[in-house]
Parts: structure tokens; C-alpha cells; sequence
């Protein structure tokens, strides 16, 4: 049984359609990206999963029951850490988490005792009395994801939790979130990172404009485009046609077209070195042509038309 | 919970200080100016006005006139010197008299003959400002006044110029004709000398008020200090209130709702935060400014009450303005409009005496501000409202406001606003 279903969810603001009937499931042990650009939907998705939003439609189960029924029960099996660091700066990263396994439920003893173990957890035991205004970027990132966990929660909730610290401090927290997922703990991950999603998901679900436009693993995705390899053509490019290349169409799909690059697939498995011949053979000006193994960028690519970095 | 929210926002102003030390500190400084300016210690006020008068007229009239500057009403704020022209001015180039009133030669006949209206000569001390400008206005004032009775007694003014003159015998049952006269003529005028529009209201005697400084020396102190109390408590109020918007900025009222359901315990929280740190700077500011100050409070339980009742209004107030702005920014600038005029309007900034009758008799009784300040003097004074009925009406509005506030802030929540 999942952890988390998703079913049609949808959230309109006035005019806007910020999330359009998505649907996903998370389960234990499981890391679930939602990837998709800035403004995609991923922060209304999960401000509604946790009930800091009600949707308009669809609904949530939560370890199989829906989260509006109960809840209370729903948000102690969950934590969830918001993109921005939501955390007091006058206090303590003791104080912090202190305070939050207490608002979580917590006893005062236990979440003293709890405190210091995410502490020693996310290597902060030595600046435990400091105040968090202090603390360098990642550290206050690693205090923010450390107060979702104080309740110990089976789901998880990571709202970019990487976003604007460098790559050690990302690193030691991506490592941080593979151990939680060996323990067990299910994770819904939205970032815009494609290293991230590549990286450490296990399933993404690519979405933009409120549209969840794919989900799978990453090979699954990559299969979308067809055969895991993309011929990515450059030179003078700007008034190619291949819709009027004779028997260009049966061969490749177009993947992205601009005035420097061409970027195709084969429609079928087939040879790369005589794709490779048959590409080179068109009737264009060519000063360059590699051969790359589709990434998500490309799948988003494929998907919206456009890049995922733009 | 309260008490884990509660205890979390008082060590973070802990940490953060200087917004609640500068709505402690301006109080002190604002009573301790004031005080010293124009209180017990400062000799009574602006001082005594030294003048010099010239009376080159020297009739039994202006001996009168000159009499009345030593008589105990004017001894108070006046220091006549009775001097020559020349005396008076060498006095005033060596900066020793404000002002010189001169008292021309042929006054008083020009007076009792009504030739022309009466004039003074005035020489002011071009050295000093506020005790000339009120030289002349007395001298203003005394033309106008003689005047005034020159025009309803002209009948009898030639036998007055005579008794003055020495003309005739002093008759005393002449005399007391003349001033039986002036008597009645005076009773008679009495109506038309008010304006068109005026202002009454009977008042009721209550007990004696043992008035400021009656036993109490320091008493303007306390006077003060509790009308500063009540504008700055408000300020404190409104600070802690509006954290409310800083827990909505920095997300940490989200990452809350992700825990627990409902946000009633979190406006109860932020509530109890206000409350608490307005009682914090009330025994600051209280407390303090016996301390300071050198006075006691005469009824320190009572006051205690008055202020948790005024501590729930303000939170109240500012949490309800700050759900109605919608923003930290709007909130800061309505609730510092909103805290000036209730100050002013509820008597905290000036004495209930010196507010126009308009505003003294209809706003000043509508305003909780007047409410905690006339219950709390009157505590320390004596014949003001009872302390306990203001508590009540503090409390009640308190709460209906802190009710208010939370379903502002809930609605807007609910709709998602960040």
C-alpha cells in the first residue's frame, strides 16, 4: 500500500490553474520527485498535501486514509520541509528543534533527547548553542530539514530543500535523505535540479504548469524519446526543413529544432552508426553531430517544448 | 502549548531587544523632561515673571493698578519692580526684567474723561521670548478689561474723576453709590459677556481629589508616567502583535500548520505574548518610574489589574487592525496613526483638562484609552472612575477584538495568501 496516493488533485486561483488534476502515489522506502520549473505547481501541490491548502478537487489518502478525515493523524505520520528555512534565527539549533518536536507532540524530555540526535544526525552537535543566525547556509538548511524529523514521520515532505547552498553542504544533505529512505521513510522530493531528480529518485513525475505531463523511472522516462539515444546535430541550421527530407520522418523524431542545433532520435532501435551515416547524409551544412544518451532535460524538452533550465 | 509558544517568543525578544527598549526608554524620557520642566521641583512652572512698571501717571487709580500686581493671585506669577522709566530700561539693557509696562502720564484722566481708549507702553526684553509674549498678553488682556468698563460706567465717571482727583471731600456714601452702581451694572452685563456659544455641564461633587501634588510632591510624575504608560504599552502591543506577520514571512507559521491543526492555539499564543510583554513593560514602566522617579503607587494590586485588562485591549486592538491591514507594513502605519490619536483623544499626552470640550466630554469617554489612564490617576488621585468597571470594559473589548482578529487571520489563511 502506498504511503501517499494522489489522486486528480487540482487547486485554481481565481483564474489560474496552479495544479490540474495530479495524480501520484509515494511508498515506503521510495523516493518520488516532482520535477518541473519554477511555478510548475510543486509548492501548491505539496502546501495541499500537508492541509496548509484545501483542494479544490480530488483528495489525499495518507497511509490509506484520507487526509481531510482525520487531520491530526495525517500530519503526525508526515514532516514536511518547506523550500524557504522556516526557523527562528534568534535561537539555538537546539531551541529550534527543541521547539518543533514539542509543537510535533513531544514530550519535553523526549524532544530534548530527540533534539541531539539530529544534531549528532546532520553533524551540528559541536554549534548546537549557537543561534541559527549564525550558522552558514547549509547548516541552516540542514536545522530546517532536521525540524520536520523530530516526530520520527514515515512520510516525508522536501519542498527543494537544496535550493541556493553549495554542492558540499547539497551533497551532505542528499546523503542525509538516502539514509532516511534505507530506514524506510517515504519521500515526495519537488526540486528543479535535474542532477537531484536523476540522481536520487527513484520514480519522477515531470510537471509543469500545474499539468503532470509524465512520471516513471528514469528509464521509463528516457524510453519515452525512443531507443536512450539523442543525435544532436549542429551548424547552419536556420532554414532546414525535415519534413522535406526524403524518408527523414520514418527514421527520426524531431526532439528540438533552432537556428544552431537539431536535436532527433531514432523512432527505432537501430544501429548508431548508421544513423549516425544516414544523419550526415542530409542536405544540410553540418559542423558537428554527437551522439548523447537522453537526460531529463531532454524528457522535459520532449514533453513542454522547452528547456527545463530556461 | 501556549506556554511552549509563549516561552519561545519571549526568549526570542530576548535576544532581539532594542524594539522593546526603545518603547521603554522614550517614556522615562519623555516624563523625566516634562517633570522637571514644569513640575513640583522646577519652582512652579515657567517661574515668576520679573516686570517693571513706570508709573509716570502716579494717580490714585494707577496706585491701584500697582497695588493689584502684589495682591497673592498675581504675587504668584508676577515679580514687580516698581521703577523710574530710566531705571526700567537700564534694567532691561542689563537683562535683569523681562518686560517694562509703562503707565503714561494722563492716564487716568484720559481713562475717566473717555477721550480716547487707554494705552499702555510695553518695552519687552528682546532677550527673552516666553515671558515678554506673556507680559504683553496680560497687558492685552487689562487694556480690553478696562475698556470694557469704561464704556458701561462712563455715566458716573465724572464724579469717579473727582473723588480720584481729590476735587471734592471723600463722601463714602457717595462712593458706595458709585460702587453700588458699578455692581449692578456689572451683574446686568454679566450674560452678554460670554461667547454666543458656549459649553456647560454641571458636575456632580465627588470626594475631594487630592489633586497633584496635594501630599505628593513627585505627583507629576505619576501623572505622566501613566499617560506615557498607556500610549507606549500600545506601541509594545502592536510590536508584538505584528509577529504574527514575521511568523507568516519566515514561513514558521506554515511549517506550524503543517503540525498541528486549527490556528486558534497560535493566535491564543501570540495574544499571550502581547499580553505578557505589555505587563513586562507596564512593571518597567510603573515599577521604574516609582523607582526613578522617587513615588509610590497608592494602590499597586488594583493597578496591577487595570493593566492586565489594558494589556488584553491592546493586544486585542493591534491583532484586530493588523488582521484588517493585511499586511505588516499597513498594519505598522495604521496602528501608529491609531495609537497617536487614541493617546491624544484619551487624555494620555495631556491633561483631561487641557482637551477641547468637544473632545473631553464626547471622544474622551469613548476612547479605552481614557478609560485605563482616567481609572489608573484616579487610583493614584483619587475621583476617577472606579478601577474595576474600566478593567471590565477593557477586558470585554479585548476580547471581542482578539476573537475578531483570529477569524481575519483564519479567512485569509484559508485563501492562501503567503
Amino acid at each position: 500500500m502506498p504511503l501517499l496516493r494522489v489522486d486528480q488533485l487540482s487547486k485554481r486561483f481565481g483564474e489560474l490553474v496552479a495544479v490540474d488534476r495530479v495524480s501520484f502515489e509515494v511508498r515506503e522506502g521510495e523516493i518520488y520527485g516532482l520535477l518541473g520549473p519554477n511555478g510548475a505547481g510543486k509548492t501548491t501541490t505539496i502546501s495541499m498535501l500537508c492541509g496548509l491548502l484545501r483542494p479544490d478537487g480530488g483528495g489525499v489518502l495518507v497511509a490509506g486514509r484520507d487526509f481531510w478525515s482525520d487531520p491530526q493523524a495525517a500530519r503526525r505520520i508526515m514532516g514536511v520541509v518547506p523550500q524557504e528555512i522556516a526557523i527562528y534565527e534568534e535561537l539555538s539549533g537546539r531551541e529550534n528543534l527543541e521547539f518543533w518536536g514539542r509543537i510535533a507532540g513531544l514530550a519535553a524530555a523526549a524532544a530534548r533527547q530527540r533534539a541531539g540526535e539530529l544534531l549528532e544526525a546532520l553533524s551540528l552537535a559541536d554549534r548546537a548553542r549557537d543561534p541559527v543566525k549564525k550558522y552558514s547556509g547549509g547548516m541552516k538548511r540542514r536545522i530546517n530539514l532536521g525540524c520536520a524529523l523530530l516526530h520520527r514521520p514515515r512520510l516525508l515532505l522536501l519542498d527543494e530543500p537544496t535550493v541556493g547552498i553549495d554542492p558540499q553542504a547539497r551533497a551532505n544533505i542528499l546523503e542525509f535523505i538516502r539514509g532516511l529512505v534505507r530506514e524506510g521513510t517515504a519521500i515526495l522530493y519537488t526540486t528543479h535540479y535535474l542532477e537531484e531528480a536523476e540522481t536520487l529518485c527513484h520514480r519522477v513525475g515531470v510537471i509543469d504548469h500545474g499539468r503532470l505531463l509524465a512520471e516513471g523511472t528514469l528509464e521509463e522516462l528516457q524510453r519515452r524519446i525512443g531507443d536512450a539515444r539523442l543525435f544532436i546535430m549542429e551548424g547552419r541550421l536556420d532554414g532546414a526543413t525535415p519534413d522535406a527530407w526524403p524518408g527523414f520522418r520514418e527514421q527520426f523524431r524531431v526532439i528540438q529544432q533552432s537556428e544552431r542545433q537539431l536535436v532527433v532520435a531514432a523512432t527505432a532501435e537501430r544501429d548508431p552508426a548508421d544513423c549516425l551515416k544516414q544523419l550526415l547524409a542530409l542536405p544540410v551544412r553540418l559542423e558537428n553531430v554527437t551522439l548523447k544518451r537522453p537526460s531529463l532535460n531532454d524528457v522535459f524538452l520532449q514533453l513542454t517544448g522547452r528547456e527545463l533550465r530556461e | 502549548m501556549l506556554r511552549i509558544l509563549l516561552v519561545k517568543d519571549l526568549r526570542r525578544a530576548r535576544r532581539n531587544p532594542v524594539p522593546w527598549l526603545v518603547s521603554l526608554g522614550v517614556p522615562f524620557l519623555i516624563t523625566a523632561l516634562i517633570g522637571l520642566a514644569f513640575g513640583p521641583s522646577s519652582g512652579g512652572g515657567v517661574g515668576r515673571i520679573k516686570l517693571g512698571l513706570v508709573d509716570e501717571d502716579d494717580s490714585a487709580l494707577t496706585r491701584m493698578l500697582r497695588g493689584g500686581l502684589n495682591q497673592e493671585e498675581a504675587g504668584k506669577y508676577l515679580e514687580p519692580h516698581f521703577l523710574t522709566r530710566a531705571e526700567a530700561l537700564a534694567q532691561i539693557d542689563a537683562n535683569k526684567l523681562a518686560a517694562v509696562v509703562i503707565i503714561p502720564k494722563g492716564f487716568t484722566r484720559d481713562y475717566l474723561t473717555a477721550r480716547a481708549p487707554v494705552k499702555l507702553e510695553l518695552v519687552k526684553n528682546p532677550a527673552e521670548s516666553i515671558h515678554p509674549a506673556m507680559v504683553e498678553e496680560m497687558a492685552a488682556t487689562l487694556v480690553t478689561g478696562l475698556n470694557a468698563v469704561a464704556r458701561d460706567l462712563q455715566a458716573d465717571f465724572p464724579e469717579w474723576r473727582a473723588i480720584f482727583a481729590g476735587d471734592q471731600d471723600v463722601d463714602l456714601r457717595t462712593i458706595g453709590r458709585l460702587l453700588e452702581n458699578a455692581g449692578d451694572r456689572l451683574h446686568v452685563a454679566r450674560d452678554y459677556f460670554p461667547p454666543l456659544v458656549t459649553y456647560e455641564k454641571a458636575t456632580v461633587a465627588g470626594p475631594p481629589a487630592a489633586g497633584l501634588g496635594a501630599g505628593e510632591t513627585r505627583g507629576i510624575f505619576a501623572f505622566l508616567q501613566l499617560g506615557m504608560a498607556a500610549m507606549f504599552l500600545l506601541f509594545m502591543a502592536d510590536h508584538a502583535v505584528r509577529d504574527f506577520y514575521r511568523e507568516l514571512n519566515l514561513r514558521t507559521l506554515a511549517r506550524f500548520r503543517t503540525l498541528r491543526e486549527g490556528l486558534a492555539v497560535f493566535v491564543a499564543g501570540k495574544v499571550a505574548y502581547a499580553v505578557a510583554i505589555v505587563l513586562l513593560g507596564a512593571v518597567i514602566l510603573l515599577g521604574g518610574a516609582a523607582l526613578v522617579f522617587q513615588f509610590t503607587w497608592r494602590s499597586p494590586g488594583a493597578l496591577l489589574g487595570l493593566v492586565v485588562a489594558y494589556a488584553l485591549f491592546g493586544a486585542g486592538l493591534m491583532g484586530f487592525v493588523a488582521a484588517v491591514a493585511g499586511h505588516e507594513r499597513h498594519a505598522d502605519r495604521i496602528n501608529n496613526l491609531l495609537i497617536m490619536i487614541l493617546a491624544m483623544a484619551g487624555g494620555c499626552m495631556f491633561p483631561p483638562e487641557q482637551l477641547p470640550g468637544f473632545v473631553r466630554e464626547h471622544l474622551m469617554p469613548l476612547m479605552p484609552t481614557a478609560w485605563f489612564v482616567s481609572a489608573a490617576r484616579g487610583l493614584q488621585f483619587g475621583g476617577g472612575p472606579a478601577w474595576t468597571g474600566a478593567a471590565l470594559k477593557l477586558g470585554l473589548v479585548g476580547g471581542v477584538l482578539v476573537v475578531g482578529a483570529a477569524a481575519l487571520f483564519r479567512r485569509r489563511l484559508a485563501k492562501g495568501v503567503r
